[in-house]
């Protein structure tokens, strides 16, 4: 008898620590932005993002964090996490009615933001309160109201802009394709010398929307629509019947596709295929700096188009520090800031900000900065640039993928 | 009497605490398997059942797990069963176990690092001739038979095998095997009638510890695994942290069913074991 008390005792014990506390926290969404900074003197802001990309990392740690700490005495941590784990932590601190939680800002777009908001993991609107976001970015732009299809309501800043684009060994490849049916053609002629990561990868998933988009009559069929299979059935076949007729002559006969983008670059850099592609228009420059790819590298893209998407930062329902978070996030959207991120040093990555609201020198150094010479022109970015569908799409692509492609 | 009986009682309380966690996390599981909102369903397990590519997982995976574990025990057998002598002294022990310090992943990384296309061997074939060149060498990892899985379970639980099995080796009796020898038993018949016997039990728990650590096991399938087929726990892995959050009771569905099937094969493993210790307390086999 006495184990089953026991046993009942630990069992209560651990419910109860499921139950969920009324929250009573000051929300400083609204407060005077004086006041959200001095109370984010002097504490530790921490951050959970992907941290795959040294560029990356490098830039926060030598380049935000430094300042952070210089100018408002703000501590930050950068924690390196997927995503979707994010989220998960986040799901079970809401589950166990955890009201101070251990993380302040995420790193967010797409379909985690869809799945944050749907399930209330995030804090609310929170960009209205942030002066660099309201002075210098075009707060209208269709671009920051929504996310993948997913209307943004003010719970994410907008913190840089991507494009898709394909990467190629010049030495190897004198003119790459120029569009998805050039591209197809070029594979039959080179069997074993192309490939694509999975679906389930990020960068693989925006490959086979390319090749959707593609596919359709017009790319805006797709990304001006939500998702309606019986709609895009035609168009779905030709995507399937696409990726079926280069499957044979993929790297290994399509047998294996890589699991990530790291696989491919590493395919890519070894010399056993000849392109490789990634969601960040200037990323090669730092992988040939590092001698990973050769010097011979050049980016391109292809008809139809490149899709772009914007990524965001994002504050947690239970942030226990957001004075601290929305201090920092407002740090990382100003002018200098973004500087720093577009320049190659770090991470060469684009801008969102609106070039004809920041100051004159700002934009002229903006203007100085040489992106490098494996970046396309942004003129020709813009005028291939293709907006992110809906983000049920991704999902989509996925399942189907798997179902039509891998195990035919 | 009776206080003597409650103190045996409280002997319980480290394993009751240490297994309350798991406990509580596997019935968590399947509340989360059977119910649809408020209701509840038994839909995610008929899902499963109609889902191609789950059954195929799971094929795949068994028979993955077993051919590992199956390699694993014959190899670990005859290295014990020939080497116990040599293994008494302490070097050449910690040799063989050696495997054993390095984390699963770790030793997945280095079958890459020596058997992927362009890994070492490949590279060493190539400079002594062997091959013409890397392409020829054969895929052996992230391959769709689970060739590169099932080698690094191979090498890295045969050790396991040599460490449960050592002891038995080290305390059977001489004397068992002169009597083999004096009633004209050969090899064969020392192995069967003196240490099958002895082994037998062991043999049967390294078995169902490996087997079912092989099939459930996550980070070598994803590490060394192809796109098709996968094994149950990277399905289940993507199940649960796919994009949408809709395939999660998917995903505790089929960790739920294969934990069950590993129970009931560890509750057939432990009432067989039981049925010969009968028999042997009642002195026939």
């Amino acid at each position: 008898m006495r184990i089953l008390s026991m046993m009942v005792f630990f069992t209560l014990l651990l419910l109860s620590a499921c139950g969920e506390p009324t929250a009573n926290k000051t929300d400083w969404t609204n407060k005077n932005w004086k006041e959200i900074e001095s109370n984010a003197e002097d504490t530790t802001v921490r951050m959970f993002m992907w941290g795959g990309d040294e560029g990356i990392n490098q830039y926060i740690d030598e380049w935000i964090v430094p300042r952070l700490k210089k100018s408002y005495d703000i501590t930050l941590e950068r924690i390196p996490m997927d995503t979707p784990e994010i989220l998960q932590k986040l799901q079970t601190e809401k589950q166990a009615g955890k009201q101070d939680g251990t993380i302040d800002i995420i790193w967010i777009n797409g379909e985690n933001f869809k799945n944050a908001k749907e399930n209330e993991l995030l804090l609310g609107s929170f960009t209205g309160v942030l002066p660099n976001y309201n002075e210098y970015y075009q707060t209208e732009d269709p671009a920051f109201l929504t996310d993948f299809g997913t209307p943004v309501e003010g719970m994410e800043a907008p913190w840089g802009k991507v494009q898709f684009v394909f990467h190629c060994d010049t030495a190897k490849i004198e003119k790459p394709p120029r569009s998805f049916a050039e591209l197809k053609s070029w594979i039959h002629e080179n069997p074993g010398k192309f490939t694509y990561p999975r679906a389930k990868d990020f960068s693989g998933n925006a490959f086979l929307r390319h090749v959707l988009y593609a596919q359709a009559e017009q790319p805006s069929d797709i990304f001006n629509r939500p998702l309606q299979e019986e709609k895009i059935s035609n168009t779905a076949d030709r995507t399937w019947e696409y990726l079926n007729d280069i499957e044979p002559d993929l790297w290994r006969s399509g047998d294996h596709y890589p699991d990530n983008l790291t696989e491919l670059d590493r395919l890519y850099s070894q010399g056993e295929v000849w392109m490789t592609m990634g969601y960040n228009e200037s990323r090669a420059e730092a992988l040939i700096e590092e001698g990973v790819f050769p010097r011979t590298t050049r980016s391109f893209v292809m008809e139809p188009g490149s899709i772009g998407n914007t990524h965001f930062l994002s504050i947690p329902f239970n942030s226990s520090n957001q004075p601290g978070a929305l201090t920092a996030i407002n740090f990382m959207l100003s002018p200098e800031a973004q500087l720093a991120k577009y320049k190659p040093d770090y991470w060469g990555e684009n801008t969102p900000i609106s070039m004809d609201k920041i100051p004159e020198e700002i934009q002229k150094e903006f203007h100085a900065v040489e992106r490098g010479e494996s970046v396309l022109p942004t003129k020709k970015l813009e005028e291939s640039f293709l907006p992110e569908s809906e983000a049920s799409y991704v999902e989509w692509m996925k399942e189907q993928w798997f179902n039509e492609v891998v195990q035919k | 009497m009776k206080s003597f009986k409650n103190k045996n009682y409280y002997l319980f309380i480290p394993a009751v605490l240490f297994l309350t966690l798991p406990l509580y996390g596997f019935m968590n599981a399947i509340f989360h398997s059977l119910q649809t909102g408020e209701d509840w369903t038994f839909d995610y397990y008929a899902q499963l059942l109609q889902s191609d590519r789950f059954i195929t997982s799971l094929w795949f995976s068994i028979r993955t797990a077993l051919i590992a574990t199956v390699i694993s025990l014959i190899i670990g057998l005859s290295i014990t069963r020939h080497f116990h002598g040599y293994l008494e002294k302490n070097a050449p022990r910690l040799l063989v176990w050696l495997p054993m310090l390095f984390p699963h992943f770790v030793w997945g990384y280095m079958v890459i690092l020596l058997l992927s296309e362009t890994g070492l061997a490949a590279q060493i074939s190539v400079l002594t001739g062997v091959l013409p060149d890397t392409e020829a060498f054969p895929i052996l990892t992230r391959d769709p038979n689970g060739i590169g899985i099932i080698i690094t379970y191979v090498w890295k639980e045969i050790p396991l095998v040599i460490l449960m099995l050592f002891p038995i080796y080290a305390s059977i009796d001489p004397d068992y095997y002169d009597l083999v020898d004096t009633l004209g038993g050969n090899g064969w018949r020392r192995f069967s009638a003196v240490e099958l016997p002895h082994l037998l039990p062991v043999l049967i728990e390294t078995f169902l510890i490996v087997f079912s650590f092989t099939l459930s096991a996550y980070e070598v399938p994803a590490l060394l695994g192809t796109t098709f087929p996968e094994m149950i726990s990277v399905l289940g892995y993507e199940w649960f942290y796919g994009s949408s959050w809709d395939d999660r009771p998917l995903a505790f569905a089929a960790m739920v069913s294969v934990s069950i099937m590993l129970l009931i094969s560890a509750g057939i493993g432990y009432l067989y074991l039981n049925k010969n210790r009968w028999k042997a307390m009642r002195g026939g086999r």
